[in-house]
């Protein structure tokens, strides 16, 4: 198995992400143990791994959401656990498995993000009917966020991580459970982003989106980052499919099982 | 090679099994649930002691009129407990939800005797039956062999009965609360019937003083007739030489029992569907023109990160069920303690009573950050600092309280016949109310625990335990110690209550603000690892 040594960061720009050694424990298991990773500026960047390998973990530990036990992670140049408001301030989180608060309407939860992030009245107000309008979760609609469908409360977390036009985008598993339709809406917008010079870095587990959008790509099992880089050199002549279950190690089913079936 | 379908019977035994086993896994490797299961075990202990003496002192008395009024109404107590006290205080027994079985091949007739059987097998079940063998105990000594025999049968019978009302009842619910709309309402009217448990007690008591026991024996006699009463009334009949009553009491019974079946059976369906239904789409409703902005604030709220924070808290409060059922408690509490205690006590007792209510207000804060549970993400990533996140949360619960506060001040001053107190209860209850929030803001921040993630109105008190709930008393009482120099200084000059009130409350909350503010600061990823649901 080859691993590609890890590169340095790219040169020129700094990177738009850089964790460093990053432990954490929950009790006794290691979630998470020394992840080191440098996001480029102005990359689409997919974190892969099965349930479990601990991406989420990772990504609210690089976002300020978990504090890790040892390491350091650094957003555009600010420490996240040094200075968090300016670090914080830059960024973008559609964190998964978290509630939003859900008893609001999705234009009042819009209203609540920009003016938590200073933004002057009149801009959270066009802004938010943009979004709701392009995310066709309707400017008007009076549905509590709690009532919405799950790839509604998806569509809606994006909005609010994208109101601020934050110069990196944190995204855990923004396609789980969002129809076809919604997703190529969000690859589109997504892509358009990194294209104007914004950064994303988005967990995932489905390949097949990770290798039509990203440029960069890491694998995570069982807490260590297995592989990194650009997505041409951890590919190679594969597809990343073959590589994945390689590095990760999974069983691929031969056939003389389940016979009965 | 396919198993032929319904060619495995299924015996009752597996479900008792099932519920076992369940019962046993949840427990292992988990202290907390072994000492709450533990002081469960002891719980049902004392019940079955204390229910199996009381129905057992009739026949040791040897008063046969005493248990003609005693079973009957202590039998449908315990009926009625069944049904309501899962509801109130103990949370349903869902370790067989029949929403798991929806998949597999059952005859729904095999799942309703499998999760009878289940019920069965349960401490409340064992320790009813041994609460209600007094009456057994009772009928011997009093009528004999075949008095015991019909009593035993009576029990018995009690028994199912229970088990079946209560399971039957939650079925219907659950069916009914499947919309969160109709939830919400649920967990209202819970909080309201809770709330007033208390009034109505002393109302109860009130009216029995007055009662003559001939009325008390004539109803006994009566509800000996209905199904809550019949089961336990069995013995007594033999005993008083109606042993013709025992079939038709038997009678009663089965009909009772049919019926329960049939109504269980009918929501069982609904309620194993449950499962795979999504959710309900909502109204259709007119769109809100309005600019976002304008939609999550107050026309009086300013425009900035506080104005926000206090909108959606004053939101949070109306629209969460479990804080808007803490506001409806405190409102039906501060208003009627105080009127009941100048029934019972007179003014002074009603004093005291609306000084409580100060010190009880802040309590729904010691556990604020548990309400929205992870939602607090939101706040940490945008990285709202501490002070200004306890001060907005403080303001918006003050926006319900401050009002509710005046209203018991002028009730407690009115049925005290004190008007011109009132200025100086107000002072006080402010002190109060300053004094608990600056103690109960830092445990909001300090002890934060999470609560169980579904909107379910019987998961309010889940989850709770003892240790949880004893930072908030604390907090109680510490406010009451913390306001009485304002207490004493208002019994000897009243005119220096409203004043002398409002500025200590307001040093003390702001002296507890701060340090909460500072607390928060150091913690927030800590904050919202306590009260993400697990």
């Amino acid at each position: 198995m080859n691993i590609p040594v890890q590169r340095p960061p790219s040169e020129g720009g700094t990177a738009a992400m850089s964790l460093r050694g990053l432990v954490k424990h929950f009790d006794t298991r290691l979630a998470v143990c020394g992840v080191s990773l440098e996001v480029p500026a102005g990359s689409f960047f997919g974190l892969l791994g099965p349930n479990g390998a601990g991406k989420t973990t990772t990504l609210s530990m690089a976002v300020g959401l978990l504090r890790p036990d040892a390491g350091q992670a650094v957003l555009l140049g600010y420490d996240v656990w040094h200075s968090p408001a300016e670090a914080k301030s830059l960024v973008g989180v559609l964190p998964d498995g978290v509630r939003m608060f859900d008893r609001l309407t999705g234009a009042e939860l819009l209203a609540y993000h920009g003016l938590l992030r200073g933004m002057p009245a009149d801009v959270v107000d066009q802004r938010a009917r943009d979004l709701l309008d392009v995310l066709e979760l309707g400017t008007g609609n009076r549905t509590l966020v709690v009532d919405y469908s799950a790839g509604m409360k998806k569509k809606i977390g994006l909005a609010c991580a994208l109101l601020h036009a934050p110069r990196l985008l944190v995204l855990d598993e923004p396609f789980e459970a969002v129809d076809p339709v919604s997703a190529a809406l969000i690859r589109d917008i997504l892509q358009r982003y990194v294209s104007g010079g914004g950064t994303v870095v988005f967990s995932s587990h489905v390949l097949e989106v990770v290798e039509r959008l990203c440029s960069h790509v890491a694998i995570m099992s069982d807490g260590v980052l297995r592989m990194h880089g650009a997505l041409a050199d951890v590919r190679g002549e594969r597809s990343l499919q073959e590589v994945f279950v390689q590095v990760v190690g999974g069983r691929v089913a031969t056939g003389s099982e389940l016979a009965w079936l | 090679m396919a198993l032929t379908p319904g060619s495995g019977r299924v015996p009752v035994r597996v479900f008792v099994r099932l519920k076992l086993r369940i019962t046993g896994n949840s427990l292992r490797g988990r202290p907390a649930r072994i000492v709450m299961f533990v002081l469960g075990l002891v719980a049902a202990c004392g019940f079955a002691i204390l229910g199996y003496a009381a129905f057992a002192v009739p026949g040791l008395l040897g008063r046969p009129a005493a248990a003609a009024v005693l079973f009957p109404f202590g039998g449908a107590l315990i009926m009625l407990g069944w049904v309501f006290l899962p509801l109130l205080f103990f949370g349903v027994d869902n370790t067989l939800d029949p929403a798991q079985f929806a998949l597999l091949p059952l005859r729904r007739r095999t799942l309703i005797s499998g999760m009878t059987a289940a019920a069965l097998a349960g401490l409340p079940a064992l320790a009813t039956l041994a609460a209600t063998a007094g009456t057994v105990d009772s009928a011997a000594r009093l009528g004999g062999v075949g008095a015991a025999l019909a009593a035993l049968l009576g029990i018995v019978c009690g028994l199912l009965l229970c088990v079946l009302l209560s399971r039957a009842v939650i079925s219907a619910f659950a069916t009914a609360l499947r919309s969160r709309r109709a939830r919400d309402l649920a967990t209202i009217m819970l909080a309201v019937v809770t709330a007033s448990i208390g009034p109505m007690e002393l109302a109860l008591l009130g009216l029995l003083n007055r009662a003559d026991w001939d009325a008390v024996a004539g109803i006994a006699e009566v509800t000996g007739w209905t199904p809550l009463g019949a089961p336990y009334s069995m013995g007594v009949d033999v005993v008083a030489g109606r042993a013709w009553a025992v079939p038709l009491k038997v009678l009663i019974v089965l009909i009772a029992a049919g019926g329960l079946l049939l109504w269980w059976s009918r929501t069982l369906e609904r309620a194993m569907a449950g499962a795979a239904g999504g959710a309900v789409p909502g109204r259709a409703m007119a769109p809100d023109p309005r600019a976002p902005v304008t939609r999550l604030l107050f026309r009086w709220s300013p425009r900035s990160r506080f104005g926000a924070l206090t909108a959606r808290e004053i939101r949070y409060w109306w629209r969460e069920t479990r804080r808007r059922a803490a506001l409806v408690t405190l409102g039906v509490a501060g208003v009627f303690l105080p009127i009941t205690a100048a029934f019972a006590g007179g003014g002074e007792g009603a004093t005291g009573m609306a000084f409580v209510v100060g010190a009880i207000a802040p309590v729904a804060l010691a556990n604020q950050f548990g309400y929205e549970g992870s939602a607090y993400a939101t706040n940490l990533a945008t990285g709202v600092p501490g002070r200004l996140e306890v001060h907005s949360r403080a303001a918006a619960h003050a926006l319900y309280t401050v009002p509710t506060l005046v209203l018991v001040a002028v009730v407690t001053g009115l049925v005290a016949d004190r008007p011109e107190g009132i200025a100086a209860q107000f002072g006080t209850l402010m002190a109060t109310y300053g004094t608990g929030l600056a103690l109960v803001l830092p445990i909001s921040v300090r002890s934060a625990y999470a609560l169980p993630d579904t909107n379910g109105p019987f998961s309010l008190s889940s989850g709770g335990g003892l240790s949880k709930a004893l930072p908030g008393a604390a907090a109680l009482i510490g406010a009451m110690v913390g306001a009485l120099p304002v207490v004493l200084l208002v019994w000897m000059w009243p005119w220096l209550g409203l004043p002398v009130g409002l500025v200590y409350g307001a040093a003390a909350y702001w002296l507890g603000a701060n340090v909460a503010g500072r607390l928060l600061d150091r913690r927030m990823p800590e904050l919202l690892a306590a009260v993400t649901p697990r």
